[in-house]
């Protein structure tokens, strides 16, 4: 397994494309991580426009355990920059016809495709890291108290957040290998949130109740967006059973999708 | 002798057209085995689903005796086609990958490398190279296992005559260790220079498969020229001769089996005649490739 690992990351390695969008990520995700704050002053700037005072320090957006669920929702939304560079990847190996030579060489389409699926692996666990050390970080810089249960509190979405990332560049995969050519794999990727939302909107009238289970609708079920809490909404702060069994039968089903596609064509 | 690549009933059919076509051959331990073929006859086609990269249709085929797997893969050098690497990396990473996929050991590299004669270009990109470098960085690829089975398809397509020779060289070079190489080409010349066996595939089909000295033996051509008037008679009137044609100023002479190019040297000095030119020409794989081609035209 290390090994298919390995192979993958050789060739990324040496690829500066990789690097600048990987860079180009972490360094967002960082940077917006932890620039709340600045947000939060906007807001309240906002406010002040309409002759209201907002009391940003009353707002507890990095205190434990608030701040977790703030990035991790807000992680969430930079996962399509992250899967840009698994589309490079996969149709990379299309244009340049490595995986035919892979295979020549010895390699198995299963254990081609493994290698991938590692990668996916790793890259939504570094974004896990990167997002708890911020929240970690943050979170001892604003908390008025520190106290290791509320700490502790709430890192169930951690899960959640590895199962949306992984859900989402297991999807860039297999696009990547039913459409094989990186720019019609991008522009389908970038539209699917709206083609899909265009068939809910259609169905609602008629058919409500699968809605829910429709892939992108899916993932934005899996963690409620947490803001409206501080305007004296409620918010779903637990994650259902329903949403993560739905997120991880699709995940499963697009790298089964990829294996059928890869075992049975033609390279 | 050991048999190292046996097929049987091999088929692919790309939509209506099948492109190879209830394949049936063996190739044994040591041999250099030449795929020939006009373009497009099936010999990509038959060599991409003995390296499983693509699926046959019908029939099977196997390995030093057992099933096809990744691991026997890892077995046998390949070039299909082109070359094949990754453009951003160097020619050193490109093969350090290539010993990570066949798992053999990086140490292979340097060797491999001084025998293509790439060692001074390694570390540059490989899309910086020439089509040259490329071609023998893909026969360096394919020897970094130290294969038993060497698959090489048109490997001197679009090289320069030096180029070509080299290539040539270096597969002389291989087969003396005792490699077992099949050369899929469409260039006869290059075949009959270094190949023991070789197989005839037209439109998918198989429709000739032998060693290769059996096309050179048989009826000898001899080509002669001499300062005698009427040495068109004269030739026809040895006992050997079956016939006689003049070309570009010379007369070949077609033996009958049995004779050589010494009766007919002894019999033109006999008859007072001393050629200028007296050559023995073999037959050429071309001629008998064109003659087989033409045979199954018809």
């Amino acid at each position: 397994m290390l090994h298919l690992l390995k192979i993958d990351l050789k060739k990324m390695t040496s690829y500066r494309t990789y690097w600048v969008v990987c860079g180009l990520y972490f360094l967002t995700l960082g940077f917006g991580a932890a620039s709340g704050m600045e947000f939060l002053k906007w807001v309240a700037n906002l406010f002040d426009n309409f002759g209201q005072k907002l009391n940003i320090t009353r707002i507890p957006l990095y205190h434990f355990p608030d701040v977790w669920m703030n990035l991790i929702w807000f992680g969430g939304l930079l996962k399509v920059v992250l899967s840009i560079m698994v589309v490079i990847s996969i149709t990379n190996e299309f244009t340049y016809r490595t995986l035919r030579q892979n295979i020549i060489d010895g390699l198995s389409r299963t254990e081609f495709l493994i290698s991938k699926i590692l990668t996916n692996v790793l890259l939504s666990l570094m974004s896990v890291a990167m997002i708890f050390l911020i929240g970690l970080v943050t979170g001892m810089i604003y908390s008025p108290s520190i106290e290791i249960s509320k700490i502790l509190t709430d890192l169930e979405f951690f899960l959640a957040y590895f199962l949306e990332i992984f859900f989402f560049l297991s999807y860039a995969l297999m696009l990547g290998i039913l459409i094989q050519r990186s720019g019609l794999t991008i522009i389908f990727l970038l539209l699917s949130q709206m083609i899909e939302s265009i068939i809910t909107a259609n169905l609602d009238d008629y058919v409500p109740g699968v809605i829910p289970y429709f892939p992108m609708r899916s993932i934005w079920n899996l963690i409620d967006f947490p803001l409206p809490r501080y305007a004296f909404q409620e918010i779903r702060d637990y994650i259902t059973i329903a949403s993560v069994i739905t997120v991880v039968a699709w995940t499963t089903a697009f790298n089964y999708f990829s294996y059928l596609k890869l075992t049975r064509s033609d390279v | 002798m050991e048999t190292v690549l046996s097929i049987s009933n091999l088929t692919k059919k790309f939509g209506r057209l099948t492109a190879v076509n209830n394949l049936n051959l063996e190739v044994k331990r040591g041999q250099v085995f030449g795929m020939l073929g006009p373009n497009g006859s099936g010999k990509t086609t038959t060599l991409g689903m003995l390296m499983s990269v693509i699926n046959p249709t019908a029939g099977s085929y196997s390995w030093f005796g057992e099933p096809p797997t990744h691991h026997v893969r890892k077995k046998i050098g390949a070039v299909l086609e082109h070359p094949i690497f990754y453009p951003y990396l160097s020619g050193q990473k490109n093969l350090e990958l290539n010993a990570m996929i066949k798992q053999c050991p990086v140490e292979n590299i340097p060797n491999v490398l001084a025998l293509v004669e790439l060692t001074d270009r390694r570390e540059d990109k490989y899309k910086t190279y020439s089509l040259g470098m490329k071609q023998r960085l893909a026969i360096a690829s394919a020897l970094l296992n130290d294969p038993t089975v060497l698959i090489l398809d048109e490997p001197t397509n679009g090289l320069d005559p030096m180029g070509i020779a080299e290539i040539r060289e270096l597969i002389k070079k291989i087969a003396a260790n005792g490699k077992t190489i099949i050369l899929a080409s469409h260039l006869l010349d290059e075949v009959q220079k270094v190949c023991s066996h070789f197989a005839i595939l037209r439109k998918g089909n198989l429709i000739h498969c032998g060693p290769v000295e059996e096309v050179t033996k048989g009826t000898e051509t001899i080509e002669v020229r001499a300062d005698a008037e009427r040495l068109n008679e004269l030739l026809m009137t040895f006992g050997g001769t079956s016939s006689v044609a003049r070309e570009n100023g010379y007369y070949q002479v077609t033996l009958r089996d049995n004779f050589h190019g010494k009766d007919l040297n002894k019999f033109l000095f006999e008859n007072g005649v001393v050629a200028d030119h007296l050559v023995t020409k073999k037959r050429s794989l071309e001629k008998m490739f064109l003659e087989i081609l033409a045979e199954a035209n018809h």
